[in-house]
């Protein structure tokens, strides 16, 4: 005896459907079936080759593109029309320090969200902001480098460029920053002077856009700070003239 | 029990995927070949809880594949989702043009590019280049064994050599065993005072660093 299993109405975007034994009791979702109808997954022996349900031809299946698996790796996020930049970007980055995530304008909102915490970096050039990644740049301090005319939403610390060689030298020395000894570690964290290994993206994003800063809520940048006092980095993140928190010389430690 | 690390070929020509095949063997690593994207799949699927390969080195034209139900695209996309500490290297006549190398990265964001004009025996060079490798007192032997250069010492665990062969990226491992696993290196780094010592990163994150003492190669990112 078989059952007929749909998982919702084709104007969802869920038109997949199975065969499926009643015996086997299958949480139905839209990634089994889709996986499925390729012959894989918890129900690939039910939608065999040239059966009902089997995809035949479909590739790139968007939910399942490796760039928007989430990571907590370093990221650059590109956001472009074309992924032109992007590859430009990635032949300019050390392939240790960050990930590229090539992005479009309609996926460019769920690729930031699975940079985790957040994107290191966002480029972008041509394109709109999506209202998710406009927040996740309004919130967060996020590098934001863009090529060409600035859209709406961009944060007030977002640098502008008119070449993009000028563009990838600013990525280039973002990736080498070294304030006070302090560096990006190979693929997340910042190691001090001394070797010892900080984990926090925040710092990250302070030290490589030194000596510039984030106009962003003082709140955003105390764990960093006491993180760094912790280690006597001799160094802290403080709000400067210009309203942006960056990193400063702290004053010396003294002990009684 | 010595487990022969396995290596990934998807290569839609028949002779070539024998050549690598062979290449591998030789190596004394375990060659998972598939002439389709549907049938490389069907491996990583059904060896999913029982084998992890080292590499996998990925054709991106598959014209002659006999099956075209998936697509380069997707074996990429499933490795990049579900077994990111495997480095892959990804090979087409195409890589110069952007589209393809756009498309590559959006399915695989760490995938290595190889052109293929420059022929067999330069991929071969270059995965060579990456299994056959010393890391300050360390050197990968026979693709199973990480031996301890000054001792000549060996550590079996595939995560070491998985560990050796990204250095000096980072890798993120999938298990608690695997995990387990790769701290027992670390402690067989440190008992050996090997000038390679063991960084976590957290949330599963592992990389080698070498410490630059004499006879050691220093780290590139020193």
């Amino acid at each position: 005896m078989s059952v007929r299993a749909v998982s919702g109405r084709a104007t969802d975007g869920y038109g997949v459907s199975v065969s499926a034994w009643l015996a086997h009791r299958t949480p139905v979702t839209t990634r089994t079936l889709a996986e499925a109808g390729r012959g894989h997954g918890l129900l690939r022996s039910l939608a065999r080759l040239g059966g009902e349900g089997y995809l035949v031809g479909v590739s790139d299946a968007p939910w399942m593109l490796g760039v928007r698996a989430p990571d907590r790796s370093r990221a650059i996020l590109v956001v472009t029309v074309d992924g032109e930049l992007a590859v430009a970007v990635r032949d300019a980055v050390p392939r240790r320090m960050a990930v590229i995530r090539d992005a479009r304008p309609d996926d460019a909102g769920e690729i930031a969200g699975a940079c985790l915490p957040w994107p290191w970096m966002v480029v972008g050039s041509d394109v709109s902001l999506t209202p998710v990644l406009a927040r996740i740049l309004r919130e967060r301090p996020v590098l934001t480098f863009w090529l060409g005319a600035a859209p709406d939403g961009l944060p007030g610390h977002a640098r502008l460029f008119d070449r993009p060689a000028a563009l990838l030298d600013a990525i280039r020395d973002a990736c080498e920053a070294n304030v006070g000894g302090m560096r990006l570690a190979p693929g997340s964290g910042v190691e001090l002077g001394d070797g010892t290994l900080l984990r926090g993206a925040t710092l990250e994003s302070l030290v490589a856009a030194y000596p510039d800063g984030f106009a962003l809520p003082a709140r955003n940048f105390r764990a960093v700070s006491e993180a760094l006092a912790r280690h006597n980095a001799g160094w802290t993140a403080q709000r400067d003239s210009s309203t942006r928190m960056m990193l400063v010389p702290s004053a010396p430690v003294t002990r009684r | 029990m010595r487990a022969n690390p396995e290596v990934l070929i998807l290569e839609d020509d028949a002779e070539t995927l024998d050549e690598l095949q062979g290449h591998f063997t030789r190596k004394r690593f375990h060659p998972l070949g598939a002439r389709s994207a549907a049938r490389a799949l069907s491996l990583l699927e059904h060896n999913r809880y029982s084998s992890r390969p080292v590499l996998a080195i990925i054709d991106w034209d598959l014209g002659k594949a006999p099956d075209r139900s998936a697509s380069s695209g997707d074996v990429l996309s499933r490795l990049a989702r579900e077994l990111r500490e495997c480095p892959v290297i990804v090979y087409s006549q195409n890589i110069d043009a952007f589209n393809v190398r756009s498309q590559i990265q959006r399915s695989h964001p760490r995938a290595l590019l190889h052109d293929k004009r420059d022929g067999d025996a330069s991929l071969l060079e270059r995965i060579d280049r990456m299994l056959d490798r010393t890391v300050g007192d360390l050197r990968i032997h026979d693709g199973t064994v990480v031996v301890h250069l000054p001792t000549l010492d060996q550590h079996h665990h595939r995560e070491a050599i998985r560990l050796v062969v990204h250095h000096p990226d980072i890798v993120t491992f999938h298990s608690d065993t695997a995990t387990k696993a790769v701290r027992r290196f670390g402690e067989w780094l440190h008992s050996h005072s090997s000038a390679v010592r063991l960084v976590s990163h957290g949330n599963r994150k592992y990389r080698l660093a070498v410490t630059a003492t004499e006879g050691a190669a220093p780290d590139p990112e020193a």
